[in-house]
């Protein structure tokens, strides 16, 4: 699974996802993207399940980019522990995700493959999601 | 090779901000601005249906009639996108000189499957599907085709045929398409397994205070 090789600080505070992203928000790389359509924190092993379930559907015929890095620390008491003593160790990674992020593209395929394997993909995924092309350029 | 110049219909807008633009979007309108050429930019307002054919059309050059009077020549400069990145919010219209010579994105077409990109594992890929080219706004092609059946590995933009008086500041090596071959997925094997224990499962803390032991041996040397 996925996570930063090296990082500053071990635990990091929550934080909120407000607002539409305003970067990383059109298909850059791909033909075609799946993009989110709520905020949610999306976790490396979700992106992981997502990943598989595309390149296994596709069969080596296109190529899958991952557009957004599990790089936040996530940690959680373990059950049955009395609050306090500190902030609990990291349970797993995760990357933010606002409205509009695009998750995953695919290239190197035709539109009505782009189409099914990404919904396979957003099936794994924990919020509502979008198939779109690349956008309008000038 | 450059495509028809369209024309279409705009109206002034007298009344400016987010609640007005809102309101003639909501309306069938798109919001834009004419400026350039030294003289004061105009806010106007276009049909939307229309505007968007002709940019899906791939044109750059727009003849914007205001009120029906004499059509100013205008390139396409910049367009706005809504929240989720798709939708045309605003556009930009530079008043230009057909004569005048200009930077502007042109699409690229690709037609044909080369040899290589037929065998199985290999994908075909375009990094780049719009190429920036300098020309003059008479000279602007609507797109570029680019046959790719004969070719190999690579497609590089000093391949690229482009129209006479069109040229690219882009240098010729970067790459416009290439077959890349897929890895195939390892599939679990104990060997496998063996490296993936291997890999750390945690990141290193690079503000992290290193254990105190190797440190005061050099100490207790100088002593």
């Amino acid at each position: 699974m996925r996570m930063p090789k090296r990082i500053k600080f071990r635990k990091q505070q929550r934080g909120v996802l407000k607002g539409n992203a305003t970067r990383g928000n059109y298909v850059a790389f791909g033909d075609y993207g799946l993009q989110a359509l709520e905020p949610h924190w999306i976790s490396a092993r979700q992106l992981e399940a997502g990943r598989v379930a595309a390149m296994h559907f596709l069969r080596r015929q296109g190529k899958v980019y991952i557009r957004v890095f599990p790089d936040k620390p996530i940690s959680k008491k373990p059950l049955e522990t009395r609050m306090g003593k500190g902030k609990a160790e990291t349970e797993y990674w995760a990357a933010r995700c606002k409205p509009g992020t695009m998750l995953f593209e695919i290239t190197g395929v035709s539109e009505d493959v782009a189409k099914q394997a990404l919904a396979r993909v957003a099936h794994k995924m924990p919020i509502r999601c979008r198939f779109v092309g690349r956008r309008i350029a000038v | 090779m450059a495509i028809e110049t369209p024309t279409i219909n705009a109206e002034p807008r007298e009344r400016l901000g987010t609640r007005y633009s809102q309101r003639l979007r909501k309306s069938g309108r798109l919001p834009g601005v004419i400026y350039g050429h030294k003289a004061n930019p105009v806010a106007i307002s276009v049909d939307e249906k229309e505007t968007l054919a002709v940019l899906k059309r791939g044109a750059h050059v727009i003849n914007v009639a205001l009120e029906g009077g004499q059509p100013e020549t205008c390139l396409i400069k910049d367009l706005q996108f809504g929240y989720l990145g798709d939708n045309v919010i605003h556009v930009d219209f530079a008043r230009v000189d057909l004569n005048e010579e200009v930077e502007v994105n042109v699409h690229l077409r690709f037609v044909g499957v080369p040899e290589s990109a037929k065998k199985p594992g290999s994908i075909l890929t375009h990094p780049m599907t719009q190429l920036p080219v300098v020309c003059k706004v008479s000279e602007i092609p609507g797109e570029i085709k680019i046959d790719l059946s004969k070719m190999e590995d690579l497609f590089t933009v000093g391949e690229v045929p482009l129209p006479p008086g069109v040229r690219t500041k882009l240098a010729p090596h970067i790459i416009v398409a290439q077959v890349t071959f897929v890895a195939e997925e390892v599939v679990a094997t104990p060997e496998a397994a063996e490296v993936t224990a291997a890999v750390p499962t945690e990141p290193e803390v690079i503000t992290e205070k290193k254990p105190e032991a190797e440190a005061p041996a050099d100490e207790k040397e100088k002593k």
